[in-house]
This record gives structure tokens, sequence and C-alpha cells, in this order.
């Protein structure tokens, strides 16, 4: 299992600090939210897929995304080149089918609604990859500390990041075992063989994780977990100009969006 | 001398400290919270479960959602939403939710976790929150839209607001009867599961705008793969209890008996 889905490089993305690309991704994603119209959507894929290119990120994972997702974003635009409630007809298919909901007509606004959520499905699907490629995953949890979230939590999140690999070796150990065993075939067999061998895998794993973590429970305990000390920090990460200027921009952006929107 | 007394009349004036409550989420292990995340994230990884003939998947996931609030209890939503956001940062390429996909996770593990906790009054505040984030989409009052949500959230709902059925399924569960516990983890299963497919398609229809002409033919699907869900987490999360209980590990049944 992959650890990290970081692609070390010397960009400017790569450079700026994770709490501006945070921010930067959450702006994106509510202005794909709040527009609806084509043509601005493809402006902020535009600007998505500049930064791809920007950050030297492979093309073959954005290929890899568009194929998976294809078939659901043909859904998407089929069921709104059918049924959207347009005016200005482009298309004379047929003859009213109330059955179905279908006008008879393709039209305009349907099109370019249909290609609207198509759009932002993809900046949707791009985003996350793009800050996750170009952000290391220990700055980006100190990100989320320096946020404020509660130390807890950011110390759930590594911990439980740290443990991915023994628990994914007992995974392998436990599905090499039910197959020694022949109480399960993970790989064939119809749905409820698999379904049975889930069971004989899950249920054995979660049983030896729970057994492990009274160890990590003592380890807790003997570091007084939760005293009230003053933390501090291995990696330390500084805002600098850059990244107050991308934070202003998408603040900006978002307030544009807003206006273009509603205004 | 005068060192040592200043120093045990300070002691005695502060309040103990109780290390014990600060290593806890909701009463639960921070440890047991950690593994749990662990393993979610783990899950996502192990390869789905296809539905025959139809191109679709049942996830791992999903059944790890669907038992979270019997085994951990509350903490169940923290445990996911570590889990799912760490599954988001693992791989980023199949979130068709975007940066907020463990919300679906962390929702299923809050109603079911809440409801073990007797906590039931927010646990259909929280419920009704979700319904009414589906209902309130102007496209869920289309033709025969209501459908959607009703099999298993009208369930849910019957669990967390009729106190007979509510208070039954809750002894079983906590006091791990060996035939009865059965149908009240079903019960709590279809809580968790209903809880999360809802907030997932409640999060659909507000991003892609799906119609009816989508969600009303293929309705019949999702419920038989909702169905093959509940049934698989009921088998397990019994499996899961039961072991956790003779091999005398820390779970929420414990705490909340």
């Amino acid at each position: 299992m992959a650890t990290s889905a970081f692609i070390p490089a010397n960009t400017f993305l790569h450079r700026l600090d994770a709490r501006s690309k945070l921010i930067a991704l959450l702006t994106i994603l509510a202005i794909a939210m709040i527009l609806d119209h084509p043509v601005y959507i493809l402006g902020l894929l535009g600007i998505v897929l500049f930064s791809w290119l920007a950050a030297r990120l492979p093309l073959n994972f954005l290929g890899n995304i568009f194929k998976y997702f294809s078939g659901i974003a043909l859904l998407i635009f089929c069921i709104q080149l059918f049924f959207y409630p347009g005016e200005i007809y482009l298309l004379h298919l047929s003859r009213p089918i109330p059955l179905i909901g279908f006008s008879g007509y393709i039209s305009l606004e349907g099109v370019l609604y249909g290609l609207a959520l198509i759009l932002r499905l993809i900046v949707i699907l791009t985003i996350a990859p793009l800050l996750v490629m170009t952000t290391p995953l220990s700055e980006l949890m100190l990100a989320l500390v320096k946020f404020k979230i509660p130390y807890r939590f950011a110390f759930i999140l590594t911990t439980a990041m740290s443990l991915l690999p023994s628990i994914q070796n007992r995974a392998e150990l436990i599905q090499q075992a039910q197959l020694c065993r022949g109480v399960a075939d993970f790989e064939q067999g119809n749905l409820i063989l698999r379904l049975r061998a889930s069971a004989s895998l899950l249920i054995p794993l979660i049983l030896g994780a729970f057994r492990d973590s009274q160890t990590l429970e003592v380890a807790i305990s003997s570091r007084a977990f939760g005293a009230p000390v003053q933390r501090t920090y291995l990696l330390e990460t500084h805002l600098r100009p850059v990244d107050y200027s991308l934070i202003m921009a998408s603040g900006l952006l978002l307030l544009f969006s807003l206006w273009i929107r509603w205004g | 001398m005068k060192d040592e007394r200043s120093t045990t009349q300070n002691t005695i004036d502060q309040p103990s400290r109780r290390w014990d409550v600060k290593g806890r989420i909701l009463g639960i292990p921070i440890s047991l919270v950690v593994i749990w995340a662990a393993l979610f994230v783990t899950a996502s990884a192990i390869p789905a479960l296809p539905v025959p003939g139809m191109g679709g998947v049942i996830t791992i996931n999903a059944i790890m959602t669907a038992i979270s609030g019997v085994v951990l209890g509350p903490a169940a939503a923290v445990a996911n939403m570590a889990g799912g956001i760490i599954s988001m940062l693992l791989f980023p390429f199949g979130a068709f939710l975007g940066p907020l996909s463990f919300l679906t996770v962390t929702v299923g593990g809050l109603v079911s976790g809440l409801l073990l906790a007797n906590r039931w009054k927010l646990a259909g505040v929280v419920e009704l929150l979700v319904v009414a984030t589906w209902f309130v989409n102007p496209d869920s009052w289309q033709t025969l839209m209501w459908i959607v949500p009703l099999p298993y959230t009208a369930v849910t709902l019957l669990v967390i607001f009729f106190p007979p059925l509510r208070h039954w399924a809750r002894k079983q569960i906590l006091s791990l009867d060996r035939v009865r516990i059965w149908p009240a983890m079903f019960l709590y299963v279809t809580v968790a599961h209903s809880a999360e497919f809802l907030t997932t398609n409640a999060m659909v229809n507000w991003m892609y705008d799906l119609s009816w002409q989508y969600w009303v033919p293929t309705w019949l699907y999702w419920v038989s793969v909702d169905t093959v869900i509940i049934v698989i987490s009921t088998i397990i999360g019994v499996g899961v209890l039961t072991g956790l209980h003779r091999a005398r590990l820390p779970h929420a049944t414990e705490i909340y008996r």
C-alpha cells in the first residue's frame, strides 16, 4: 500500500506553505460549487490544470482519473441533456414522453448545465490530488495543527499513518493464512464466497489490532499523554509573502464568484 | 525542607490531573481510535466486492463504517473521520465527493455511536439534519424521489424515536445475548449505514444535481446493494463484538453497559 502520494520536485507549488495550499483548495472547491456556467468553471479548471503542469506532475494520473470517471460524467451529462427544463430548443428528437419527463427537445440550457456539471466533477476530482502530490504528509499534518485542530485529533492522524504498514502486513498475513486453510478465496468465486472471505479477514484483523492497541495504550499513558505542556515541533513552517498573496487571491476569487452568481 | 513543604502544599491546592481521562475520546481509549483509523485506511486498500451484473462495488469501508458505532460508540465518528481524511490523502484519485468524502463515514459512525451511548436525542437531531439535507434540495421533490431514502431511513428513524425498539436493541447489544444480538446488530448496522448513504446521496445531489431520472430507475439496485452491505456487516459486527468480549478487550459496550 502506498504510504504517500507525494511526488518530490522543486517547483513553485511544492515550495508553497501547506496552509496556503489548503485554503486555496477549499476556495476552489467552494467556487466550483457556487458557479454553474461552464465558461466560468472552465476558467477554474484552467487554473487547476495550469497548476498541475507547473508542478510537473505526471499527466497520466489525469488520464486515469478521466478514464475512471468517464462513465459517471457521461451519465451526469445525459441526464441534463435530455431532462433539463430549458427554453431555447436546439434539437427536436421526438414527441414529449411525460412518463420519463422528456420534453422531446434538447435545450441549450441543458447542454450548458450538463457541461458545467462535468467540469465541476473534473475540478473536484483533480484538486485533492494536486494538493496531496505537491505536499509531504508531514507538512500537511503540521498545517492541520497550525490551523488549531485539536492536538488529540492530529495525534490520531499521525499515529494511525505510522501504524499503517504493520496493519497492512497483518491483513496480508491473515489473507494468506485463510487461503492456506481453504476458508476463503479473496480473488475468485461468486459474491457470497467473496463476502464470506471479507468476514474471515475483517474479524481476525480487527481483533488482532485491538489486542495490539493495549501496547499502544501503555506507551501513550507512560508518556503522560494529555499533560499540559508547551508543544514544540521538529518541523517548522512560516507563511511567506507569496503564501499571503495566494490566500488573498483565493479570497478575491471567492468574492468575485459570489458576485457573478448572486451580484 | 522548606522547599519540600511548599511543593506539597502546591500539589494539594491544584486539582488532581486525571491522565486516564486525557487519554480518552468520548470514553474510548485514544489507542483504540488510532487503531480503528488505521484499520479503516487499510480497508480502503482491500479490493472491493463486485455486485454481479450491475457494475457497482461494495467496499470494505462501508462495512467498517456500519459496525464502527457499536464497537467504539460516539468516538467512531472521530475514528472514521481520521480514517477518511487519511484515505483521501493516500488515495486521492477515487474521491468522487472530493476533499469532503470523509463527512459521510463520520456521520455514519456518529449516529449509531450516539444511539449506543443512549444519546438518542442527539442521534435523532443528526439523523433529521441528514434527512433535511436531502429534502431541502428541490430535486428531492421530483417524481417519486421520496422513495430513495425511504426503506432504511424509515427503519433508522423508527429505531431512534420508538422507545421500546430503541431500548430493546440497545439492551441486546449491551448484554451480548447470543440469539437476540443478531436482529439488534442488524438494526444498529442499518442505522449507521443508512446515515452514511443518505449523507452521500444528499452530497451527490447537491454537487451533481442528479434528477429523478437517475435515482428512481436505480432505486432497486441501490436497495439491494445496501441490503447486502447491511447483512454482511451484521455478521461481521456480531463476530467482532463477541470476539472482543471473549478476549476481554476494551470496546464501547463494556463502557456503556
